[in-house]
């Protein structure tokens, strides 16, 4: 009788804890281009723009994220815009002056929907010298352009969803992303076939523990 | 096929359903950790595939560590991008997904076996992923690579079965221990995070388990020719596994000895036959592997560069390592710094930092981890369970008796273990600048962390040991669970 409570109790808690915790809600991430912040890697004087090509821009985004400097103060009025290879414009958005250095989120309208390929533009509407964090990175085609011209580096962007979302609301999202950049049969099928394979290893686990320790 | 047959059913049938649980849990676990994201698996997935196409060990020479195919896969992963910058994700989108797919089109999966950090390793493991390899019924590498992490899984789940054997031969009046062992093993994140990628320590894991396993029922029913076989076939698929298994070589030969030396009052020439053919059986492999890197796979040395590799004791600004500094090092690791030490070699004690946090969680590349407050409450839980598994070793004194003999053996082949780790890691520390330890190096021990559950969970006393046995499997479950969890937001979220 003590084990079956005991098995009953700690299970019971188990599954509480975990229902908890994926209720927890927080501003989720939509993608990344993939470039660690390691230093600053662009330069920027009032009224330049930064271009950064080979870009991908997730499909539920509604901001982005990119490290600020500006050696004290205030961060300028900026801008972004995502262009596509034809120059359609995708995503635009504007994020006034007056946020702090550091980590800045600049709004982003992406009326279009679906994930696409093309260009991230970054503009600066003031401010004397703002910098952007990043990687280095060969000067050419694929790096940062700054003005029109080809700088040693690409800047880190961090994309974010919409609001603050539980992770029983992303569970849709993480079952796309759980399926890609992996075996081609894996699909968004699979988190929810591994999370009911777990199930199943729980339930023989306690059946096992029943059984074997009364 | 009968004799398969028979010794499964010989199996209790607990024991056959830890394995299948294990076996699942951790193919689960290779599902969730993404492609090449288990510790090294880029360089033990590279061996295997240049294995698998040439049916040679790499060369080590010069050229490209893997080959096109996996090179493109990591590149349009981002994979270099994601290990070490845990707010950084691979392939998330469609349209990323997609470039994926296009870049691995055509790619050749024949690379040029050049040096990386496995390939001065034994091929046995690398041989047998080579199976799962062209069994595949794809030969897409990411498809490849999730048939090739079912092995490991298998591997692991075995494991897992051996520990409870292993406590069974142990404990042969507590049932209910034999499978609260397995489980807490079975569920031990780390074990699982090992389990879930194409890695060689899957094998060492098993053999070393096995060994424990042999020697003792060698020890409790006598050394037969049978298990002299057995004793000397593990020993070779330990050491052809990962050289780590060299450590406990010696352990296991003054195992063998006494096993002997008991074995002599029913047959001398029996016993020393025994004894020969263990050791023959051992040899032989690992001899005809050494000739092997010597003459047709022009590996350099005996055993490739391996032992050298992790035994040079050079500096790169001149002068060496001394044996004190090694001992001071060794000690350091393990135990509190004395006074007459005077090189601090860590700047956090690593019985708690490395071998206790990291058991509790450090996964990826070593890049990420639960929140604080959880390692400070899993100290708070191991010390007491220390001091239960301490009361429960003293309860079973007086079956612990007779072993004494044979477990001072296995500590022997544990200080062998722990010499290893420190002989290597101080030279790689002082060489590289960085640390070299990882909790996962003492996992050839895995056995004893299934004996220290039970132990503990016996130091409650008899009556409420099986409850509080149930109990430390469910939390094992809740670790795994969560841990499960914060892969799934480090790499998906």
């Amino acid at each position: 009788m003590g084990v079956r409570l005991v098995l009953v109790v700690a299970l019971a808690l188990g599954a509480g804890a975990l229902a908890l915790d994926m209720s927890g809600s927080a501003q989720r991430l939509a993608g990344t281009d993939h470039t660690a912040p390691i230093s600053f890697v662009a330069t920027l004087h009032a009224g330049q723009e930064l271009c950064q090509p080979g870009m991908v821009l997730p499909g539920e985004v509604q901001s982005v994220q990119v490290l600020v400097g500006t050696y004290g103060p205030p961060v300028p009025e900026l801008t972004d815009r995502f262009v596509e290879a034809g120059g359609r414009v995708l995503a635009a958005g504007r994020l006034p002056a007056g946020a702090k250095q550091g980590n800045v989120t600049i709004p982003i309208s992406h009326v279009h929907g679906g994930s696409a390929s093309g260009t991230l533009c970054i503009a600066v509407k003031g401010g004397k010298t703002t910098v952007l964090g990043g990687n280095a990175f060969t000067a050419g085609p694929a790096s940062e352009q700054v003005a029109g011209v080809p700088r040693p580096g690409r800047i880190t962007v961090v994309y974010l969803r919409p609001g603050r979302e539980s992770w029983w609301r992303l569970l849709p999202t993480l079952s796309e992303r759980f399926g890609l950049g992996k075996a081609t049969f894996f699909g968004d099928w699979t988190l929810a076939a591994a999370a009911l394979a777990l199930l199943g290893v729980w339930i023989a686990t306690a059946r096992l523990l029943w059984r074997e320790l009364s | 096929m009968k004799k398969p047959l028979a010794a499964w059913r010989r199996i209790p049938r607990a024991g056959r359903a830890c394995l299948l649980i294990a076996f699942v849990n951790a193919a689960v676990w290779g599902v969730v950790v993404p492609p090449f994201q288990a510790p090294d698996e880029i360089a033990h997935f590279g061996y295997a595939q240049y294995l698998a196409q040439t049916g040679k060990a790499p060369s080590q020479g010069p050229g490209a560590q893997y080959s096109p195919q996996e090179q493109a896969a990591l590149e349009n992963m981002y994979f270099f991008e994601v290990i070490g910058h845990p707010g950084e994700r691979g392939v998330l989108t469609r349209t990323e997904d997609s470039a994926l797919r296009a870049a691995l089109v055509g790619k050749n999966p024949l690379g040029e076996g050049g040096v990386s950090s496995v390939t001065n390793q034994p091929p046995l493991y690398y041989a047998l992923e080579a199976i799962p390899y062209w069994l595949s019924p794809s030969h897409e590498i990411l498809n490849r690579l999730v048939f090739m992490r079912l092995l490991s899984a298998l591997l692991s789940a075995c494991t897992v079965l051996v520990v409870f054997m292993f406590l069974r031969e142990l404990l042969p009046g507590s049932p209910w221990a034999w499978t609260v062992g397995a489980l807490v093993v079975a569920f031990q994140p780390m074990v699982d995070f090992i389990a879930a990628g194409v890695q060689g320590d899957n094998l060492l894991y098993l053999a070393s388990a096995l060994t424990f396993l042999l020697l003792l029922r060698a020890y409790r029913r006598g050394l037969t020719m049978r298990r002299a076989v057995a004793i000397g076939a593990v020993v070779a698929v330990g050491t052809l596994a990962k050289l780590t298994f060299i450590a406990l070589l010696p352990g296991i030969a003054l195992a063998l000895l006494l096993l002997a030396w008991r074995a002599m009052p029913a047959g001398r020439a029996q016993a020393l036959r025994a004894l020969g053919t263990a050791v023959a059986i051992a040899a032989v492999p690992v001899l005809i592997y050494g000739l092997l890197n010597l003459t047709l796979w022009h590996r350099g040395t005996i055993t490739a560069g391996g032992v050298a590799g992790a035994t040079n004791s050079s500096l790169p600004g001149g002068g060496s390592i001394s044996p004190r500094e090694t001992l001071d090092y060794t000690w350091e690791l393990y135990l509190p710094r004395l006074w007459f030490m005077h090189h601090a070699y860590f700047t956090s004690y690593p019985l708690i930092a490395i071998w206790l946090n990291e058991s509790v969680g450090h996964f990826g590349w070593l890049d990420y981890n639960f929140p604080a407050w959880v390692y400070q409450d899993a100290h708070k839980i191991f010390y007491v369970l220390a001091v239960l598994a301490l009361i429960g070793v003293v309860r079973a004194r007086a079956k612990v008796r007779p072993l004494l003999p044979i477990f001072a053996c296995f500590a022997v082949m544990a200080v062998g273990l722990l010499g290893a780790i420190g002989y290597a890691g101080i030279r790689y520390q002082l060489n590289n600048g960085t640390q070299f330890v990882q909790a996962r190096y003492l996992f050839p021990l895995l056995v004893f962390y299934g004996l220290l559950m039970v132990m503990a969970a016996r130091g409650v006393g008899r009556r409420w040991a099986p409850a509080l046995g149930g109990a430390l499997v469910v939390l094992a479950m809740v670790h795994g669970l969560f841990a499960e969890t914060l892969t799934i937001s480090r790499y998906y979220g």
